[in-house]
């Protein structure tokens, strides 16, 4: 499974993204494996953000070449269209839409991009419900629900896409401990499927026991990647030592 | 042990320290004061008037006021009645169209303002900063004076940029226009059933695609069962002129009931109104727990709530007139829809007029077939059109920028295109931010159609000045004024209140 070459689904090569006078990508070379679950880390400020959001074109990169589901990232509209079809997205901020009920969150783009009816849409948005284990809670609105439970919301309206792959950024940073579990055995269940799963994430204990490869970013750059038994028990950059003795310290 | 304080039997503070008693003896003092202080006003008011040999009688509204209005229904009217009727009209014709037109502008301003186009959102900054920082009266001034010297002189054979369609000149601009004629109301019967079915037909299509799980086209489907109405209405509408004995039938039977009947009935309404009231308000105070303690604030608005309907109980009773007054104005409004029916009165129900040109004495004129604007209207209309426009698309773009960027990212993330994400997920949201302040920029707008007077547009103000200096009768003139813009104030803000409680978002 290293550096996923067996059937590559996402492809980045030299990666490059300014902020204005910043350059907060340099150079960014890796590839996911078809039903790879990779966890990047790293510290604040380090790209692993804007890295991931490259992939579905939230960020626009200016240099290197991105390949996702063996569509290439162009300014070309529909390209873009197609990938981000094929790419689902877990915000931080869950990002539902308060105005619409958590249902009508999950069937909106079914209905509207997937052309589904929207009966069809309301049942495979019921089983996903059911999936993240709060079907009762279809009819209220957002605002109504707890953190852990919108997050999971914000999953299952992200998986009624049928995507290829999911995108995880900072999924549970906004939450309380004991909501932090209930979304992570969500992000783990899905992994158990062979969903290819890129996350942002400082959970060490998720990263420990779910990811097939853990990847470390440092000033835009990958700093170490690999399995997450040698990442955490060898690691050979000195970076990477710092940044485990921090947060594995407390 | 020793420091706790006691907690048994606390004293009672005497009546001046009472917070409960204080609450209540302030509701009932400012309650008795606003209406002292009215009375004194008004009687002072009476008093002088009388000592100045100025009576508030309201023959005005009954005697030929003698003046001659620049446009509208009654253009010499018989009555000053009809003289504040025909400004009236005027208004709103200036203030709803206004309030369409701005909002369509302002939208569009509003949403280039925030585009990724540069020179769209240029054009808009410039719109926005040229019409919001001059006054709304110099703009109508400056529309007036544009229409009636820079559009072509109306010459006897004039027929505008668009022949038959669109009649430019300084005598006013003129278009072609559907008019009601005098069969419309039976094919609007016709009309109101198709909208019925129509959305009858979309409910139904809309449950059969959820059953189904199928696109059934519902929006189609009605648009269809409209049209359908609306065409076989266009022929077959003097069967319709059937409805005029039903109308007929209500009118006499309203009449034939003795006006005591109508008194008890609307008096026993008006106590069920105060009584549901008060249920209604103790049951949103009731919880699985019980009904939550009640504050003092809580009893006075029951006791108001109950006075009320007890009130106007008795004052229907007492006062039969005021009853009186109801019955007769159902009654003639029973009438009027009578007359708009007439058993198989056949005739087209729309006919378009066309904009030409008429030469009854030396100077030639626009000719009322069209839908004329004169250059008064046009002065008032874009004046406090664009005025408006400006504030309106510059609360737009606020309310867009209120909603939350992340908002966007989670749209775009499952895939929908800019368009639909404007249209279900950032307007909706949008929405909710905009229109309180909208509704405030309708009731400028609506106010400020009194500066018609500055143009010679005979609106309300314009009316009611020309009548005061006929009669002398001011203070009845600027009453009317105050009852007539309160009354479109409120039914604007009351739309606007109505509308902004159905959008509010659902929380914890």
């Amino acid at each position: 499974m290293d550096n996923g070459a067996a059937n590559p689904i996402i492809v980045c090569e030299n990666v490059k993204k300014w902020f204005g006078d910043f350059q907060a990508l340099r150079g960014v070379t890796t590839s996911v494996a078809e039903g790879e679950v990779v966890v990047v880390i790293g510290p604040s400020g380090s790209g692993k953000s804007t890295f991931i959001r490259c992939i579905n074109r939230l960020e626009q990169h200016q240099e290197g070449r991105i390949v996702v589901a063996g569509i290439e990232l162009t300014s070309d509209v529909r390209n873009i269209e197609r990938i981000r079809s094929e790419v689902g997205m877990v915000f931080q901020q869950f990002n539902l839409f308060p105005h619409l009920t958590v249902m009508q969150n999950i069937t909106l783009a079914q209905v509207w991009v997937r052309k589904r009816s929207r009966s069809d849409a309301e049942e495979r948005a019921m089983a996903l419900l059911e999936r993240v284990g709060i079907p009762e809670q279809a009819a209220k609105y957002p605002g109504q629900l707890s953190g852990g439970q919108q997050q999971r919301v914000a999953i299952a309206r992200s998986l009624a896409m049928d995507p290829q792959i999911m995108l995880f950024d900072e999924p549970t940073s906004a939450l309380d401990p004991e909501m932090i579990k209930e979304v992570l055995e969500v992000m783990q269940e899905l992994a158990g499927t062979g969903m290819t799963i890129v996350a942002v994430t400082h959970e060490m204990g998720f990263a420990r026991e779910v990811a097939n490869r853990i990847v470390l970013f440092d000033e835009g750059q990958i700093v170490e990647e690999g399995p997450p038994s040698e990442f955490f028990a060898n690691p050979r950059h000195p970076r990477t030592k710092m940044f485990l003795s921090q947060i594995l310290s407390h | 042990m020793a420091n706790r304080p006691s907690l048994a039997s606390p004293t009672r503070p005497p009546l001046w320290r009472n917070a409960t008693f204080l609450k209540w003896a302030a509701q009932i003092g400012v309650l008795f004061g606003v209406l002292a202080l009215g009375s004194v006003l008004v009687g002072e008011a009476m008093a002088n008037m009388r000592a100045q040999g100025l009576a508030l009688d309201w023959d005005l509204l009954t005697d030929p006021p003698g003046i001659q209005l620049g446009e509208g229904i009654f253009i010499k009217p018989s009555t000053g009645l009809e003289a504040f009727y025909t400004g009236a009209v005027n208004m709103l014709r200036v203030a709803l169209s206004g309030i369409v037109a701005a909002t369509v502008v302002g939208v569009i301003v509003g949403i280039a303002r925030l585009s990724s186009n540069w020179l769209a959102s240029r054009l808009a900054s410039v719109f926005v900063e040229s019409f919001r920082n001059i006054p709304v009266l110099v703009q109508v001034v400056f529309w007036f004076f544009f229409a009636s010297t820079f559009f072509p002189v109306l010459e006897e054979d004039s027929s505008g940029p668009i022949p038959g369609v669109l009649l430019v000149s300084r005598k006013g601009v003129s278009f072609a226009w559907p008019f009601p004629q005098e069969t419309f109301w039976q094919w609007g019967a016709f009309l109101v059933a198709g909208l019925l079915t129509a959305r009858w037909a979309y409910r139904t299509r809309m449950r059969r695609a959820e059953e189904l799980g199928e696109d059934t086209r519902p929006g189609t489907w009605a648009l269809l069962a409209f049209l359908a109405w609306a065409v076989v209405g266009w022929f077959a509408h003097p069967l319709a002129g059937a409805i005029g004995w039903l109308f007929m039938l209500l009118a006499a039977s309203v009449g034939a009931i003795p006006v005591l009947a109508y008194q008890v009935i609307l008096a026993l309404i008006s106590l069920y109104l105060g009584w549901r009231w008060i249920n209604r308000f103790l049951d949103s105070r009731r919880s699985p727990a019980g009904l939550a303690k009640l504050t003092d604030d809580d009893y006075f608005r029951m006791i108001l709530a109950g006075a009320l309907g007890a009130g106007g109980a008795a004052v229907l009773m007492l006062l039969p007139a005021a009853t009186e007054v109801g019955t007769n104005v159902v009654q003639y409004l029973l009438e009027f829809c009578d007359q708009k029916f007439e058993f198989l009165r056949s005739g087209a129900p729309l006919a378009i007029g066309t904009p030409s040109v008429d030469v009854p004495g030396r100077f030639p004129q626009i000719a009322s077939t069209g839908l004329t604007m004169t250059p008064s209207f046009f002065g008032i209309w874009m004046g406090v059109t664009l005025y408006t426009a400006s504030f309106i698309a510059e609360i737009v773009r606020g309310g867009i920028l209120s909603v939350p960027k992340g908002q966007s990212e989670a749209g775009y993330a499952l895939g929908l295109r800019r368009g639909q994400l404007l249209r279900m997920v950032i307007l909706p949201q949008a929405f909710r931010v905009i229109l309180p302040p909208l509704g405030n920029q309708y009731l400028n707008l609506s106010k400020n159609t009194s500066l018609g007077i500055a143009v010679a547009f005979p609106e309300m103000v314009q009316v009611g000045q020309t009548m005061f200096n006929q009669t002398g009768d001011t203070i009845q003139v600027i009453l009317i004024w105050m009852a007539f813009y309160l009354s479109i104030s409120l039914l604007i803000s009351v739309l606007i209140n109505y509308y902004n409680r159905r959008t509010q978002l659902v929380e914890r």
